[in-house]
């Protein structure tokens, strides 16, 4: 990893960080939180700084990654550090969509879409529904105050401390094992465009490489006659059934789409089942929870104010 | 969509540099960090399961990287199901909260404090 | 009458051998050790045992009469028949012999018989075992008999428990004289200890008997300490520890020493009866182990008279008497012995003195004899005697008289409620009832003071004269000459106090419940004959505590006794013209083969040269002169006694010596206080053993009890430091997961090592 960068600096980095988050947290008083969040991101900069240094300029990430990530980061910084729970989950949909930006730059666009439906359509939304529940109603005059287990973080100090040892560690651990990593073979994917004729007929038809009549033979296996090694079509005319080697267009990709959806259906369909299953099983459970009749505990129900208190359904 | 797929480097993917891999997972450890120390620090029952949200997010991040790097889609599938359960432990958890919620009259985690030696 | 009860002695099953004679000793140097009459000797050891059986099971059978009286009596007296009749049987001891029982410890290591460890309940029968046995049975049935009726109030439980403690008594001292190895002298030795425990805290009630015999068990242990190391060393240095293979061992030292040839005895072996001698000190009360016996009256006055006058505290002596030989051939054995013994007897003197209390006047005055024993035993020596004769007789004669004493004493307690004070009482011979009892104690006084033509007086006499034949221990005769005419006095001083003079009484405080009034009143004080006792009595007693008390008079067991044992000290005396006791002792199967040496010697030296040998007093050969002068230091001492405390006394109270005390300033006190001696010992051995142990508790508190108590906190310690961990709180939890996340990846990280 001493090829990617000094690890001094990421130490040093890190630590900028976890004093940062340190300052970010709540607490009693008045919490330096800009200064604090300045402070982190100070000290990620100085990483990716220092990451950018030792490698040549091809091998760097594109632009927008940076922005995606302080984008991210400084979401995921808010959402554990804001007093108020709406503001976190609202800050963590913004983690969400600049993390959706991250999948895109990594050529995942339907998860990326998918996170953003499921995560931040559902989940989230989700969430925000039972703050609004379960949140103690404010009296008339305390309004905008906030609870004490909102205003006070736990022992940040410690917190702080075991987080900046976790990152330094991780973050030495993934560089010695991203180092080491084989870089892939070339390519994955092509020998799937085999499995979709239609889809290269269409392509085809849109370059105008095949005549409106002509289609791609099949032959007797049901196998399209299609070379991916070579990249060329065998396709055939309507009436004479004579035959010709077509080339496909440079830009003939499988979309990621489906590949996911090969991935998925082809080699993992217990998988689904599973994952019916389970989200079945959630929602019963979710059901029969909130069925439950619950007592209210002897401590609160002293606490309580007066009239109001009670078992509620 | 062809653009886009330009801008990700393909006319077929190419191979990612392992320091571009290395900013994604950095980026990933730091969000996954954060989210535990979250978990740790909040005391907001709510928030803590929020923070574990974002402790899977980073997982996620980093499995779409390994994947882009790999160049097979195992990471994507991967991530569906990571959502799948995500959602699932979502639900239950904010069932259990709510019930949590309405035995003690507080989202105070540390009001639960029965297990105390 | 001796084959009957040789008869008697087989049908109880006892003994195995047949009623052979002992085959007579070959050669004079020879000690050869035959068979003794088993059927005879077994007894005399084992009916007192029988005797503990039967009262324990009356004990069971929570009998309430005189009946373990009547058994203890019965089985010691048809001992002491027994006796009579082994000593007819064997010609008063004349030849060894060696009555088995059973095996006890027969031990051996190795092939040859200096490998082994014997020990058997086998009994030595000679004539010093014999002249012991006759008088400790003797004296056990007659005091026995006595008990009877002296411990009459206690009839029930108590009664068991004090004949039980009795029998067992005789039992262990028939063990001790009869024993024929070291060990069962050993047991008979701790077990006369235990039973001299348990019979003086009879009275376990009170705390003043608990102490004593606390007191009195404690130092016997110390003195036994020396004992059992002696025993130790004989077995390490003879390799036996049976009388009949010690004796041949013995003799070449003894001989050797004899001759002058004392660099040829070994050092441990001249080691073995200084040993012996703390073991006899320690048992017999001379300096420095003494203090515990005239505590030791705490116990029943029987008690007094059977274990601490005649029988038990003889023990030591009977020890140095048994191991002469041993004691001549080692350099300081004997003169220890003598000189302790001697200065033991007028230390005691003195302190008898200056007692008011008669009981413990005698006590003193038993510690005193002994002294004379001992010194009696420490005399001899080459040109004087080879046998301690005279320590022998005076044994013998002193548990006659002694006990008559004691009895008295008893006899006066028990007639006045516990009155022991000489202060209080006054003139009883004269009181009716009372003659018999000051008859006796008139025999007795007069034997102990030394009276000539008495048995104390030849025995006394015997010693006195043994001291000044070697001039050597000259200065022991003129100490001990000293000590006699101390002892007549204070003798004649409780018998004129007590016995004679005008008569008043002021009872006890014991059985009555009277709350110790004792000023009501004097007695006439007018010498009035026994023909107006009558009357007297009636007015005494009036004056004396208002009619309320009548002093009890002794019955006819108490009669009974008193008169046997004071024509038995009047008949011991026959036993000194006849030689009798002399010729037991020097028969004794110790001296075989020395009096060889004593001849050869004789001869070598020539009489001429024995007799420039002996010692002279005033310029005469001692045993000619010694009667008269005892005889005169003697009267000297009584008619002191007569000026002091008889001539014009008017009162119980006071007597011409009164006048005479402010003259000595403090000495009389410090003689009454014991020359605290009592006080140096508590202030030297048991306040800084007190220290000690309160040092070593605190010790064990801290140290061991501490230990084991960190031990014990330990995990709790661990606990507690490691609960708080366990917060019940979610959010440490999770943040202990997460440390101990980092921990895993750090040591990954390291285990993985590779470039960083």
């Amino acid at each position: 990893m001493s090829e990617l960068f000094n690890p001094i600096l990421l130490y040093g980095g890190c630590a900028l960080g976890a004093l940062g988050l340190a300052l970010a947290l709540p607490r009693r008083g008045v919490s330096p939180q800009l200064v604090g969040a300045l402070i982190a991101a100070i000290g990620l900069g100085g990483i990716f700084l220092a990451l950018g240094v030792r490698a040549k300029a091809a091998e760097l990430p594109n632009f927008l990654f940076y922005i995606f990530a302080l984008i991210a980061l400084g979401g995921a910084l808010r959402v554990i550090s804001h007093p108020r729970p709406v503001y976190a989950a609202l800050y963590f949909i913004l983690t969400i969509l600049a993390s959706s930006g991250m999948y895109l730059l990594l050529s995942a666009e339907f998860m990326a879409f998918a996170l953003i439906i499921v995560y931040a359509g559902a989940i989230l939304i989700t969430y925000l529904f039972v703050i609004m529940l379960a949140t103690e109603a404010p009296t008339a005059e305390e309004v905008h105050v906030l609870r004490d287990y909102d205003r006070y973080s736990r022992e940040p100090i410690a917190a702080t401390v075991v987080g900046f040892v976790l990152v330094a560690l991780l973050a030495t651990l993934l560089g010695r094992g991203a180092a080491a990593l084989p870089a892939p073979e070339r390519f994955g994917d092509a020998p799937l465009l085999a499995a979709v004729p239609g889809r290269v007929e269409r392509a085809l038809r849109e370059a105008e490489a095949i005549a409106p009549g002509e289609s791609i033979v099949v032959d007797e296996a049901g196998v399209a006659r299609i070379d991916v090694e070579a990249r060329t079509a065998v396709v055939t005319g309507g009436e004479g059934g004579e035959t010709r080697v077509v080339e496909l267009p440079a830009d003939l990709a499988l979309a990621n789409t489906e590949g996911v959806a090969f991935e998925l259906i082809a080699a993992h369909p217990g998988a689904i089942e599973i994952a019916g299953v389970i989200l079945l099983m959630a929602m019963l459970g979710a059901v029969v929870l909130s069925r439950k009749r619950v007592e209210l505990d002897e401590q609160a129900r002293a606490a309580a104010p007066g009239a109001g208190a009670g078992a509620r359904p | 969509m062809t653009e886009l797929s330009m801008l990700a480097q393909a006319d077929f993917p190419a191979v990612m540099p392992q320091v571009t891999l290395y900013h994604y997972l950095l980026v990933s450890a730091v969000m996954f960090v954060l989210g535990v120390v979250g978990f740790v620090t909040r005391r907001n029952l709510i928030i803590m399961f929020l923070c574990t949200e974002l402790m899977f997010q980073a997982a996620g991040l980093a499995l779409i990287g390994f994947s882009r790097f790999h160049l097979n889609y195992t990471g994507q599938a991967f991530v569906i199901f990571v959502l799948t359960i995500a959602a699932a432990e979502a639900a239950m958890a904010l069932a259990l909260v709510v019930l949590l919620f309405r035995r003690k009259e507080t989202l105070d985690a540390s009001t639960w404090s029965e297990l105390k030696g | 009458m001796v084959e009957v009860l040789g008869q008697i002695g087989a049908a109880m099953g006892l003994g195995v051998t047949a009623l052979a004679d002992a085959p007579p000793a070959a050669g004079a140097a020879a000690t050869a050790v035959g068979q003794a009459p088993s059927a005879l000797a077994l007894p005399i050891v084992f009916l007192p045992l029988l005797g503990v059986i039967l009262v324990g099971l009356c004990a069971a059978m929570r009998v309430r009469s005189k009946l373990p009286a009547w058994i203890t009596v019965a089985c010691l007296g048809a001992a002491f028949a027994f006796t009579l009749a082994l000593y007819q049987k064997t010609g008063g001891g004349a030849e060894p012999g060696v009555a088995h029982a059973w095996d006890w410890i027969n031990f051996r290591w190795g092939k040859s018989t200096a490998q082994s460890l014997v020990a058997n309940f086998s009994f030595y029968i000679d004539s010093l075992t014999l002249l012991w046995m006759l008088f400790v049975t003797g004296l056990a049935t007659l005091i026995a008999l006595y008990a009877s009726e002296y411990m009459a109030h206690d009839v029930g439980p108590g009664f068991n428990r004090f004949y039980a403690a009795f029998g067992l008594f005789v039992f262990s001292m028939a063990c001790l004289v009869m024993g024929d190895n070291l060990l069962l002298l050993y047991l008979g030795w701790e077990g006369v200890g235990l039973c001299s425990y348990l019979l003086i805290g009879y009275f376990y009630k009170k705390p003043s008997a608990v102490a004593a015999a606390k007191k009195a068990f404690i130092m016997n242990r110390i003195g036994d300490l020396g004992l059992a190391l002696g025993i130790m060393l004989t077995f390490v240095q003879f390799g036996t520890l049976e009388y009949a293979k010690l004796w041949p061992m013995i003799q070449p030292y003894a001989e050797a020493a004899l001759s002058g040839r004392l660099s040829e005895v070994p050092v441990l072996v001249q080691l073995i009866p200084v040993l012996f001698t703390v073991g006899a000190f320690g048992k017999s009360a001379q300096i420095p182990l003494y203090v515990w016996l005239p505590d030791a009256m705490e116990g029943p006055t029987p008690v007094s008279a059977l274990i601490h006058a005649a029988t038990m505290v003889t023990a030591g002596v009977y020890l140095v008497a048994r191991f002469l030989p041993l004691y001549q051939a080692s350099e300081w054995a004997l003169p220890i012995v003598a000189w302790v013994g001697t200065l033991t007897a007028l230390l005691a003197a003195t302190i008898g003195m200056a007692q008011f209390d008669i009981k413990r006047i005698m006590a003193y005055s038993t510690v005193s004899q002994l002294g004379y024993m001992f010194a009696g035993l420490g005399v001899v020596s080459l040109a004087a005697t080879e046998a301690p004769a005279g320590a022998v007789f005076h044994v013998f004669t002193h548990a006659f008289f002694k006990a008559t004493l004691f009895l008295c004493c008893g006899a006066v307690m028990h007639g006045f409620a516990g009155q022991l004070d000489l202060r209080r009482l006054s003139g009883v011979a004269w009181m009716k009832g009372w003659g018999i009892v000051g008859v006796a104690m008139l025999i007795g006084c007069l034997n102990l003071a030394g009276f000539p033509f008495t048995a104390g007086y030849f025995s006394k006499d015997m010693i006195l004269a043994e001291a000044f034949t070697n001039p050597a221990t000259s200065a022991i005769g003129w100490v001990l000459l000293l000590t006699a005419g101390l002892t007549a006095y204070y003798t004649f001083r409780v018998f004129f106090r007590v016995f004679v003079g005008p008569k008043e009484y002021h009872p006890g405080d014991e059985h009555h419940g009277h709350a110790g009034d004792h000023d009501h009143g004097h007695g006439h004080g007018h010498e009035t004959g026994p023909e107006e006792l009558d009357a007297e009595e009636a007015a005494l007693a009036e004056e004396s505590h208002g009619g309320e008390f009548h002093p009890h008079a002794p019955g006819w067991a108490i009669n009974l006794v008193l008169a046997v044992l004071a024509v038995a000290s009047i008949v011991a005396a026959v036993a000194y013209p006849t030689h009798w006791v002399a010729d037991l002792a020097h028969n004794a199967s110790t001296y075989y083969g020395l009096s060889a040496v004593h001849a050869a010697d004789a001869a070598h030296h020539g009489e001429a040269a024995g007799h420039a040998a002996h010692g002279a007093v005033l310029g005469f050969n001692p045993h000619e002169v010694m009667y008269y002068i005892s005889a005169a230091v003697g009267a000297i001492g009584i008619g002191i006694a007569y000026l002091l405390h008889l001539k014009g006394r008017r009162t119980a109270e006071t007597a011409a010596a009164d006048k005479l005390l402010p003259m000595l300033g403090p000495i009389p006190r410090w003689a009454q206080n014991k020359w605290y001696v009592d006080e140096f010992y508590n202030a030297v051995v048991r306040l800084p053993l007190l220290a000690i142990s309160h040092i070593f508790r605190w010790i064990d508190a801290l140290l061991v009890d501490g230990l084991v108590n960190l031990f014990g906190y330990l995990p709790r310690g661990t606990g507690g430091v490691l609960r708080p961990t366990q917060s019940g709180v979610l959010h440490d939890y999770a943040l202990k997961m997460a440390a101990g996340v980092g921990i895993v990846l750090a040591v990954a990280a390291a285990a993985m090592g590779g470039a960083l």
